[in-house]
């Protein structure tokens, strides 16, 4: 009914077409709804950055920039850079390198894929290290192994705590053994660490694989994941073709390694910043403590 | 100006849109649900886009899908009506990173005054009168008593996160204060877990008067009088006129001056509603601002010949006001009702359906608004508003003459309405001496339910 309604017989009107302005034009500007991995869901980008970069919809835990996370986790104001300008070379002049880390440099805007530093959680002091998957899928080379020795290092020596929140490809080969001597350095390093009776917690996000998973990662005294992170050595695909097996629903994934005792918990990253507070709250020194 | 503009809503308030749009030649775009595939607005815009299901967060509250339709079709503006997205500052937003217009006020103005509290705050700096009270919690029973005294009894107590009536008391001398204060206390810590509460003066009988304002982007701004709309059920309008019965001129330049120095305050642009609470000795008190075109924006139309769609999208498209506060005059009365699918024998139900057997009211200085048409079928998932009836007479009187007649005209056949109700309510002595209050229908329903007996 009524679809004759302003639907008279048209008449054609001849209009003197106007120049549009291209950059007047109204447009969707990029990156302005993204697309949920887990739920498909578009999700407006302001609606995830309030949401400390978890889906709305679905609680998928978006990767998060180092930086994010450092002022998630630390109290305002506390965090104090180290070994910020410390910058990849070129070992083995690998074709392209330079290239990729260039580009890295630009999309993260920072020097490797790890920052390292000290700050406080509820006025508690400690070392704290964050990798960053958007640079070069936050793998380990020299640099990245040699500013996490150092913060393990510097909290050894100024007796502090250490927080370290991996997310990693593994080794980077475009170093080759230069990347793969990094597990033996950063696990030498915790080893004193320990020996000082000072307390280590990893934060696995996702993902966490490779060289990484098989060295610092795994050491923590407390080994705390986000929902839903892949953690693992070698990836599944490759496990599977190896094997020739299927591989069990939910495999490296964090429920599934918390199930199997990899891991210690599963925190959402709304109650990380608490739950990291609390712990270290627990393990504070006391006066008349011995060093064992 | 814009060649084409999307409407972000349904029902008669897009239909009043597309009139406006088409008559100022711009093309329109329709946007409907898959439950308004039959609607008048898909039928009357030059192109129409279905932006998903019927309920209403995924369609006429779904942003992306909108913003999308309005990219595809071309179109530079966007009208958001009233209710849906019009006072969301996340929508304004991204229409403004979309280089969409927002045919309203900036984002950050919808964010301001969409915080009760801080549009308080900015109300109390600007010196617009607001309802008196403890600006803030209240610690103690001695400090209750010192503000209470201060703003004079009666007061009321609420609840700082309060809301649904719990933990609010009525105080109205001194001796019950101390009891209502600590009840009101434990009432709200159980209901809210947050034991805060601060005063209010208690208006006994108020009115709601709201004041329409306009203004421009190069910073003037006019009032076109005020609107009364005391008449409502649970904070539901039912019957709106202007100018408001018993104020006089004084008294609406003394109220349009600070609802002028209200929209100033926060740099407004476009149209928007300051709302008054008053009392029965004519004193007023700033509440809320809405900033987006009200429901009964016609009644203003007609009594200043002021087309306000229109004006919204010259306002949008950066032209400067049409009119000066110099030029504006409040000529006659206009009385509007709101003709909803309810039955008020069974608490308003809201009633969905096909109509058949429509008749609408016509004559001199009768204005409807509506998007029903015979065999329309009422969704059940939208607001039961059917229609505007909008009388205009030279004086009160005259309109109150025509809003009956028209009534007694008006035939919507297959579904439940308020027609009746309505008719009995505008045949009310007090409607007609204009003596009433925003408790009115609540306090005498069953007396004007049983106002009028039907002989056959």
């Amino acid at each position: 009914m009524l679809n004759g309604i302003f639907r008279k017989p048209r008449y054609a009107q001849i209009k003197g077409r106007k120049d549009e302005n291209v950059d007047n034009k109204p447009k969707i500007p990029a990156g302005m709804w993204i697309k949920c991995k887990a739920c498909k869901g578009s999700i407006y980008h302001q609606d995830i950055k309030k949401n400390h970069g978890i889906c709305p919809t679905c609680n998928y835990h978006f990767p998060l920039a180092a930086r994010s996370r450092i002022h998630q986790i630390l109290d305002r104001g506390s965090w104090k850079e180290l070994d910020k300008d410390m910058e990849s070379v070129n070992p083995l002049g690998f074709d392209s390198y330079n290239r990729k880390l260039e580009k890295a440099k630009d999309i993260s805007k920072q020097n490797e894929a790890v920052l390292t530093g000290v700050g406080k959680i509820n006025k508690i002091k400690l070392v704290i290290g964050v990798m960053d998957s958007r640079f070069m899928m936050g793998s380990m080379g020299s640099v990245v192994g040699e500013k996490i020795s150092r913060a393990i290092e510097y909290a050894t020596e100024h007796r502090l705590p250490l927080i370290l929140f991996t997310a990693s490809g593994g080794a980077r080969m475009q170093e080759g053994i230069f990347s793969l001597m990094q597990m033996a350095k950063t696990s030498a390093a915790l080893a004193r660490h320990d020996d000082n009776g000072l307390l280590y917690i990893t934060v696995l996000t996702n993902p966490t694989t490779g060289g990484v998973t098989a060295s610092f990662a795994m050491l923590g005294d407390i080994i705390i994941a986000e929902p839903g992170a892949l953690v693992g050595f070698a990836g599944p695909r490759v496990i599977e073709q190896t094997i020739k097996q299927k591989l069990p629903r939910g495999f490296q994934q964090s429920e599934f390694l918390q199930e199997h005792g990899m891991i210690d918990m599963i925190v959402e990253r709304r109650e990380l910043r608490d739950k990291l507070s609390s712990l270290l709250l627990l393990h504070q020194p006391k006066e008349g403590d011995i060093d064992v | 100006m814009f060649q084409r503009i999307l409407i972000a809503n349904r029902g008669e308030i897009a239909v009043r849109i597309i009139r406006a749009c088409r008559e100022m030649g711009i093309e329109t775009v329709a946007v409907y649900s898959q439950a308004d595939k039959e609607a008048l607005h898909v039928k009357m815009a030059d192109q129409a886009i279905c932006i998903g299901g019927p309920l209403p967060k995924d369609s006429y509250l779904h942003m992306e899908n909108i913003i999308s339709a309005a990219i595809g079709s071309g179109a530079q503006a966007i009208h958001p009506g009233f209710g849906f997205l019009s006072e969301n500052t996340k929508f304004a937003r991204i229409c403004e990173s979309c280089n969409i217009k927002f045919i309203g006020p900036d984002a950050s103005i919808i964010e301001k005054m969409g915080d009760k509290a801080r549009a308080r705050e900015m109300m109390i700096k600007a010196g617009v009168p607001v309802v008196p009270g403890s600006n803030g919690v209240v610690e103690s029973i001695d400090m209750a008593k010192d503000i209470a005294r201060d703003i004079g009894y009666p007061v009321m107590i609420k609840a700082s996160s309060g809301g649904g009536g719990r933990g609010m008391r009525l105080v109205w001398e001194e001796a019950e204060l101390g009891k209502a204060f600590s009840s009101a206390r434990a009432e709200s810590k159980g209901a809210f877990g947050d034991d805060s509460v601060y005063i209010e003066k208690y208006i006994e009988r108020p009115r709601h008067i709201e004041f329409q304002i306009m203004a421009d982007e190069h910073g003037r701004v006019v009032h076109l009088g005020e609107r009364d709309c005391s008449l409502q059920r649970r904070h539901q309008k039912m019957i709106e006129e202007s100018p408001a019965p018993g104020i006089s001129n004084d008294l609406r330049d003394r109220m349009g001056n600070h609802a002028i120095k209200a929209a100033k305050a926060v740099n407004y642009s476009n149209a928007g509603t300051i709302e008054f609470i008053m009392d029965q000795d004519d004193n007023y008190y700033f509440i809320e601002m809405n900033t987006r075109i009200q429901v009964e924006h016609p009644v203003t139309e007609m009594v200043t010949g002021i087309d306000l769609i229109k004006e919204q999208i010259n306002i949008a498209a950066g032209k400067e006001l049409s009119f000066k506060q110099d030029d504006t005059e409040i000529q006659g009365h206009a009385i509007e009702c709101r003709i909803n699918a309810e039955n008020p024998e069974f608490n308003f139900r809201p009633c969905a359906g096909s109509i058949s057997g429509l008749h609408i009211p016509g004559g001199r200085n009768i204005r409807i608004e509506t998007a029903i048409y015979d065999s329309y079928c009422v969704p059940h998932v939208y607001d039961s508003m059917l229609m505007k009836i909008i009388a205009y007479g030279d004086n009160r009187q005259e309109a109150l003459n025509l809003i009956r007649r028209a009534l007694a005209e008006l035939q919507i056949g297959g579904i439940d309405t308020n027609i009746d109700f309505q008719y009995k309510l505008v045949h009310t002595h007090e409607f007609e001496k204009g003596d009433f209050d925003t408790g009115f229908i609540e306090r005498e329903f069953d007396s004007i339910m049983t106002s009028m007996e039907v002989i056959s």
